[in-house]
């Protein structure tokens, strides 16, 4: 027996060894947790929300969004400033000369245009590589270096010698194609000028979207190099890591352990680092929602970015309780226009108060299929506009809101949420029986519907499926809206839920009968949300197509008049939630924060749910002015001293 | 002594086909179910775009991707580069043309499709140790309780301590991870914070997982060590080690528990196995970087370059634990060889 206990005592020590071994490091000034694993830091590859919210830490664009402000307007970020052409077409942008890398060499125009064309190669397969073919010639460029790496493959050589040689020499070609096709240009080191191939009221919202932030040549070049078999430029991984990555942001990489955490510390060459109010955040990888709540419970956590657990309701309706309680008071500060942090920051302690609902710029939305025939060849009943629009009328969206997904989120009659888009009127919307306040009513709108589905033809015996993925209660909305069918047009349903992946799959390939989606705008512009219900759109799973709509669209985005454009979008999306409903709006997302917000302070409340995080400042932490950061300071009245 | 060389020599020559064996099932499974990686769920890349990332990864053919990946993970495909000189060659002329030299790994697992910056072989060089020191911590708590509670029990059949040991044993094998992980952060993270409610490093973070990791495997050895216990006690040999005055001690320890402890340790190859590649659930309560988590979300992802890597080195410690044991076995069992 003693035989054994040698082996034991092996393992003793090395578990001893290394448990003790790793030590946890110290408390960051800030912690918090960020949804989700980070997919990449590689600006130009990212998609992800979380991804950019990181990003935005890390790196620094041209300008950026003063997401303080109730217009988000655009502030100055390594550009100090602009000019734009007669034509609106070109743009001229000063960059200030005290930016600087995390290793101190200077920011400079020549760095944007490595990085914007990293973004515009077919190679390297950048989910927003769209944005940048706004840049005059970058079409012809995208498809030129497509052709050239599809032909490469077909070429025959006499060795690997030379198809190496050929690889090489393709991408030199590439570079001196890039500075001739590409209206994009470093004049000098601190001149980058940017030419369009036609007015994009919006652009300067895409500069400060995080993919078009700046990548440091000297080390992602490192990574990259052209395949010698395929001639694609092919990325490794590595310079993201901590300690390796150089970025030009507010604060530099100092950790990431994949799936544990990731630590930033401030960036000692940031050209704006006196307005930064903590020198460390930490970013502790706590995918389990449960996880969170506890972790921010126990006080480790200073601030969850998206809380996901299945009581949240729960907690958002302490929050509503705790501010009935207060409604006086909560009234008044309204009055003097306090954003809803600061009001809750100048409400008595309570626990209940640090859970913040915030209203995001996304919609929660179901999807129609509009092809002619369904997947099994029947005819498609949905195919009729009238079909789609009696069926929008009769869900009830308010139940839903309110006692399914019960965060406060307002109820939609539009894809784009209102009041997030500055300049922009949103239609009105279709009659939903969720908003009528009396039987009659109710009954009016459900014999509207009814009536519609009559001239249509609809037939009798016909099964409407809803499809969604697994996950997140969409089970729960579909057997709702399922139901609210059943009772009001007294048709059949039958729910239908899948894994997220083949989901997707089937909803790319219109493998449908109506089914969930959901969408965030990218830029603060309509087209964001518009744009995926062109007919040509890679998005459009509705197989949507109204030669109407995509010629509004179309006559928007030739038009100069910024009245006049907003018009012609809202009509657009008159159409499409009005008449033709290729999908229903349900409700708003709103996104629910947990911080206290007595000690911390710097985030946003505006609905496009942009956090700039080194925004923030930990009250009384002894570190920065610890003054609180509300929305708009300088319209906020103050109160009268008494 | 050579007996025992020549069993592990043949174990080991058998590993690599039961690990091919292996891999051509799984990729097989794998490949088999639907949906495709490439897809995000929130952003779909354009249609050319997943063609030509189907085409880097090999995703468009299984047998290309079944000899790629398997010449590539065998270290095969460096070795065949290095042998004729593809490799310096390579590298010379990336130099020429002014690109860095690039460090291929020997053995290459391959990119991970769902997580742009991270190889393969960082996930599990970082998720491995992990998972490693915990399901070892665990294994070691679960001995000492699970042998010491099976010999309590034994001692005194049906008695009262016999019949609590029982119980508590029979509720670690019934109650699932997440209810007990869940219920232990509860009290000794929240209600009394003793312990931080997640993470890792340092060993207060590693007590509540592993405390929780370890009652199964404590509950299955406590009811194998008093099985075995009952069974040694009633026989000859231990009648007569007393008839010839042995102290009590002497039979239960030294007689007695060395017979009954065999079983445990057939059953501890197989169950450090289980418990070092890491369990995706008390991963996801106690928030831990471990290897579980990987095999749950790579399925969830269809990360296939993921999916392969942990199944492969799951397949591997398996047969090498229970190689381990086999040779413990015979160390301590001398009658065996």
């Amino acid at each position: 027996m003693s035989r054994m206990l040698i082996p034991v005592a092996v393992l003793v020590g090395l578990v001893a060894l290394s448990i003790f071994g790793d030590r946890p490091e110290p408390r960051a000034d800030l912690t918090f947790i960020n949804a989700s694993e980070v997919n990449t830091l590689d600006p130009q590859r990212m998609s992800w929300m979380h991804d950019l919210r990181t990003a935005r830490l890390l790196y620094e664009g041209l300008v950026r969004n003063d997401v303080l402000s109730d217009d988000f307007g655009i502030i100055p970020g390594v550009a100090e400033s602009w000019e734009l052409s007669d034509d609106a077409t070109t743009y001229t942008f000063h960059l200030r000369h005290d930016a600087a890398w995390t290793n101190g060499s200077p920011v400079t125009a020549h760095d944007f245009v490595y990085s914007w064309r990293r973004a515009l190669l077919p190679d390297l397969v950048s989910d927003y590589a769209a944005m940048f073919l706004n840049i005059k010639g970058s079409q012809t460029f995208y498809d030129w270096r497509q052709a050239q790496l599809d032909g490469f493959t077909d070429r025959t050589f006499a060795n690997a010698d030379e198809q190496r040689k050929a690889a090489y020499d393709l991408w030199e070609e590439t570079k001196a194609q890039f500075d001739a096709l590409v209206g994009l240009k470093a004049l000098d080191d601190h001149t980058l000028e940017v030419t369009l191939k036609r007015p994009l009221p919006y652009f300067l919202d895409l500069c400060a979207f995080g993919v078009f932030s700046p990548v440091y040549e000297p080390l992602v070049a490192q990574y990259e190099r052209p395949d010698p078999v395929t001639a694609r430029l092919i990325r490794r991984a590595g310079w993201t890591k901590g300690g390796v990555l150089i970025s030009n942001g507010p604060f530099e990489l100092t950790g990431w352990r994949f799936k544990r955490d990731m630590r930033l510390t401030q960036n000692p060459h940031y050209w704006d680092r006196d307005s930064i109010a903590i020198r460390t955040i930490s970013i502790p990888s706590i995918t389990d929602p449960n996880a969170g709540v506890l972790a921010y419970q126990t006080g480790s956590i200073d601030w969850i970015a998206d809380v996901t657990s299945p009581y949240r309701g729960d907690m958002v309706a302490q929050k509503l309780a705790f501010l009935d309680e207060h409604k006086d008071r909560v009234a008044e500060l309204q009055a003097l226009g306090h954003d809803q942090f600061s009001i809750t920051r100048m409400l008595p302690d309570d626990p209940r108060a640090q859970t913040h609902a915030v209203s995001s710029f996304g919609t929660y939305f179901y999807n129609f299929n509009c092809k002619p025939r369904l997947p099994d060849g029947r005819d498609n009943p949905f195919a009729d506009a009238r079909v789609r629009r009696a069926f929008a009328m009769c869900i009830d969206k308010a139940s839903i809101a309110k006692e399914i997904r019960r965060l406060g989120e307002p109820t939609a009659h539009t894809l784009i949420p209102p009041g997030s888009i500055g300049g922009y009127t949103s239609p009105a919307g279709l009659p939903n029986i969720g908003d009528a306040t009396t039987q009659e009513e109710r009954d009016a709108i459900i014999a509207t519907a009814k009536a519609l589905l009559k001239e249509a033809n609809f037939p009798d015996d016909f099964v409407v499926e809803l499809a969604f993925n697994k996950s997140a209660g969409h089970d729960l909305i579909g057997q709702a809206i399922a139901k609210s069918w059943q009772k009001t047009l007294g048709v059949q349903t039958s729910l239908s839920q899948k894994e997220l992946k083949i989901f997707r799959e089937d909803l790319k390939n219109k493998q449908y009968m109506t089914a969930r989606a959901g969408w965030f705008g990218d830029y603060g512009d309509p087209t964001t949300f518009l744009n995926i219900n062109q007919s040509k759109d890679g998005n459009n799973d509705r197989a949507y197509n109204n030669p109407v709509f995509d010629d509004l669209l179309d006559q928007a985005a030739v038009e100069l008049d910024p009245v006049k454009r907003m018009a012609l979008l809202s009509e657009a999306e008159r159409i499409l939630i009005e008449e033709d409903l290729p999908l229903v709006p349900i409700f708003h997302y709103a996104t629910v924060y947990m911080f206290d917000a007595k000690k911390i302070t710097g985030l946003s409340t505006h609905p496009r749910t942009k956090q700039n995080a080194y925004l923030i400042d930990v009250l009384g932490d002894g570190i920065g002015p610890d003054q609180p950061r509300p929305m708009n300071p300088d319209r906020v009245q103050t109160e009268p001293t008494p | 002594m050579t007996s025992m060389i020549t069993m592990i020599l043949r174990r080991l020559a058998a590993l690599p086909l039961i690990l091919i064996v292996i891999y051509t099932i799984t990729l097989t499974l794998a490949w088999a179910v639907p949906g495709n990686p490439l897809e995000n769920p929130d952003k779909r890349p354009k249609p050319e775009v997943v063609e030509q990332m189907k085409k880097q990864y090999n995703l468009d053919s299984f047998p290309r991707f079944y000899i790629s990946y398997l010449s590539s993970v065998t270290g095969f495909e460096y070795a065949k580069d290095w042998i004729s000189g593809d490799l310096s060659r390579d590298q010379q002329a990336a130099q020429d043309a002014g690109f860095p030299a690039v460090h291929r790994p020997i053995f290459d697992l391959g990119p991970s499709l769902e997580y742009d910056d991270w190889t393969v072989n960082e996930i599990v060089s970082s998720a491995l140790p992990v998972s490693v020191t915990l399901g070892a911590a665990s294994i070691l708590i679960a001995l000492v309780v699970g042998v010491g509670a099976g010999v309590i029990g034994a001692v005194k059949p049906n008695s009262a301590s016999d019949l609590f040991t029982l119980t508590v044993a029979m509720i670690g094998i019934s109650l699932p991870s997440f209810v007990i992980g869940t219920a232990l952060l509860l009290v000794f993270a929240v209600l009394i914070p003793l312990f931080p409610v997640g993470g890792w490093g340092g060993p207060m973070k590693a007590v509540l997982p592993a405390v929780t990791l370890s009652l199964p495997f404590a509950a299955y050895i406590a009811r194998l060590t008093r099985m075995g216990m009952i069974e040694a006690l009633g026989a000859d040999y231990i009648r007569t080690a007393r008839a010839k005055g042995a102290s009590e001690n002497a039979v239960l320890y030294k007689h007695a528990l060395k017979n009954a402890f065999l079983p445990v340790l057939s059953f501890l190859g197989p169950a450090a196995a289980l418990a070092m590649t890491g369990s995706f659930v008390i991963e996801q309560v106690f928030t831990i970087p471990g290897m579980g988590q990987h095999f749950v979300n790579g399925v969830q992802n269809k990360d296939l370059f993921l999916i392969m890597g942990v199944v492969l080195i799951f397949a591997t410690m398996l047969i090498l634990f229970n190689l381990v044991v086999d040779v413990l076995y015979r160390w301590v069992d001398p009658r065996i060889a």
